[in-house]
């Protein structure tokens, strides 16, 4: 349909104000990481400093606790994504070329487990934690962050494993193979691509995850998310440097995002098609 | 012929039951030892011993006005970051799928709030609106108006910047799901609308989002539990206040539990929050569930 001029203007506007609106923060934050704490509270604030330096970057690169935090949510976070694989990618394919009706109940039910905010497991967690050791530990968290990743993970990896067609399986099958081995050596390659999105937004997940870093880690196994709230000391947020190990943490996911951002959308409209 | 299909399904049932086995355990497990938490005293600060109490948090409950406040908080966190999704959403949607020239790059541009940590989010946020060094103070100072309002400090303003940033964060990519869906409907029934004389608004108006329907509610389910688990935002923003004002449901939870140290209160307020949950989104969920396959 050809659009009239002042409808395509119409398209602009909504468009333009809308970016705006998106980029304004953002682009606040990374002109404040490059400003000195007299630049950041100078009347009126600009958006580009007179005299732009890189010492929030290099005080936040050199804070030994913020870079272990940092390495903490990397570890937990390749670990996660190990774990999450490893259960998920069987169940996901499982599940995508099961018949019975039993089906609908465990997809629903994968589907209510991914759906309930953390809150509602915190309490039992917590307490388990304190327990068995698992307080302030990565692989405690790793734990918890497969509650949600796994049923994450299976549910955007059966419409990739549906998209497979099943006629290419069933000559591997006649051919001898089990099912294990279609999935390993068929159905995997064939869906390879929606697999690896899968497993970076496994990632993303783990790395943005806050409310459990917050509660069931003190020192050893906090996570870059959390220990950004180290400049937000009582003596007054040390906004500067906030700003830098913000840039610094959205890093990695925004790289990430970039890779996968055709399957991004794809896997999530993948949950919501009907 | 049964018996084959049976014996397949087995095979699968098999590579699903490792995650079914492992996700009970880390699920179902830790929501029944809540409620039977919400059934005792559990307070480590308190001599009184871990014991059986019944229904007695439950009561306590319904006569806290913290509560009904959270319950009320929640409401509004709710109801109006996803209704702006929606609609914004929907509006960038049709206005994206044009395909206007200089706009492709809007479409990357768009997923980045969904993939920022939140935490970075209510920083984002938290920094744009700090009186004087803001950059609300700054496009203030673009437009000759020297704006130096402390947002946070006023109940009603600080809810109103959890509502901008929860709507921030959500309308990209509510708006990025939309487009793809708009983006399958057939051009056929936008020619012939055209020909029966519909205009352009008019169009997606009596034929997109009929179709849409089924999309948008899924979106909007999906909103919904996002909005329930809130929790990042208001902690950096505002930490529930002021005078609990931005303290929704989930929020008082966690204060109860890790601040105040009322465990058996905590929970009792969650398994409240779990049973809001599962009344108002299970039905939607198990539809998806049916209709996804």
């Amino acid at each position: 349909m050809k659009l009239s001029p002042s409808e395509k203007l119409l398209c602009y506007i909504v468009m333009v104000a809308f970016t705006i609106i998106l980029i304004a923060p953002i682009a606040w934050l990374l002109s404040s990481s490059f400003k000195d704490q007299l630049g950041i509270f100078q009347s009126p604030p600009v958006l580009v400093t007179a005299n732009p330096t890189l010492d929030n970057f290099k005080e936040v690169l050199g804070d030994k606790q913020f870079i272990a935090a940092f390495w903490n949510s990397m570890i937990i976070g390749v670990s996660t994504v190990i774990i999450t694989m490893l259960f998920a990618t069987p169940a996901a394919y499982g599940l995508s070329r099961m018949r019975s009706k039993a089906k609908v109940g465990l997809l629903s039910w994968v589907l209510l487990v991914r759906a309930a905010p953390g809150m509602v497991y915190i309490v039992p967690y917590f307490i388990a934690f304190n327990q068995i050791g698992l307080m302030d530990t990565k692989s405690g968290l790793v734990l918890i962050n497969s509650v949600f990743t796994i049923p994450l993970a299976i549910w955007i990896m059966i419409a990739f494993f549906d998209a497979v067609p099943k006629e290419v399986e069933e000559a591997a099958h006649v051919d001898g193979a089990t099912r294990i081995q279609t999935l390993l050596r068929v159905a995997l390659p064939m869906a390879a691509p929606g697999v690896a999105s899968t497993a970076i937004l496994v990632f993303i997940f783990s790395w943005n995850e806050f409310l459990f870093a917050l509660t069931m880690t003190r020192i050893d196994a906090r996570t870059a998310a959390i220990a950004i709230l180290d400049y937000m000391a009582f003596e007054g947020t040390a906004w500067g440097k906030v700003a830098a190990a913000g840039i610094l943490i959205l890093l990695p996911v925004l790289i990430f995002s970039i890779f996968i951002r055709k399957y991004l959308v794809q896997s999530a409209a993948g949950a919501v098609k009907e | 012929m049964k018996n084959i299909i049976r014996h397949r399904d087995s095979a699968y049932l098999a590579m699903v039951a490792p995650s079914a086995i492992l996700l009970v355990i880390i699920t179902i497990i830790p929501i029944l030892a809540t409620f039977y938490i919400s059934l005792h005293f559990f307070n480590p600060t308190s001599t009184r011993q871990f014991g059986w109490v019944g229904w007695e948090n439950y009561g306590y409950l319904l006569e806290d006005s913290r509560y009904l406040n959270s319950l009320r908080v929640m409401l509004w966190l709710i109801v109006i970051p996803v209704a702006l999704q929606i609609t914004l959403g929907m509006a960038l949607a049709i206005a994206l799928k044009e395909k206007l020239a200089g706009t492709s790059w809007m479409r990357v541009l768009f997923l980045l709030p969904a993939v920022i940590p939140p935490a970075v989010s209510g920083l984002v946020w938290k920094l744009f609106i700090v009186p004087g060094a803001g950059g609300v103070t700054y496009m203030g100072s673009l437009l000759g108006i020297d704006l130096q309002l402390d947002l946070l400090s006023s109940p009603n303003s600080a809810l109103f910047v959890i509502i901008v940033c929860s709507t921030w964060v959500g309308t990209p990519f509510v708006a990025l799901l939309f487009l793809s869906s708009l983006e399958t409907i057939s051009k056929d029934l936008y020619e012939a609308a055209h020909l029966d004389g519909a205009g352009w608004l008019q169009s997606h108006w009596s034929i997109s989002i009929p179709i849409m329907r089924p999309v948008i509610m899924t979106v909007m389910v999906f909103r919904i539990l996002e909005a329930l688990a809130i929790f990042p935002i208001i902690f950096i923003l505002t930490g529930g206040g002021p005078a609990g004002s931005t303290e929704p449901v989930n929020y008082y939870a966690y204060v109860s539990g890790f601040q105040y140290l009322k465990i058996d209160y905590a929970a009792t307020i969650i398994v409240s929050f779990f049973v809001i949950l599962m009344v108002f989104c299970a039905p939607f969920l198990i539809r998806i569930a049916r209709a996804a396959r």
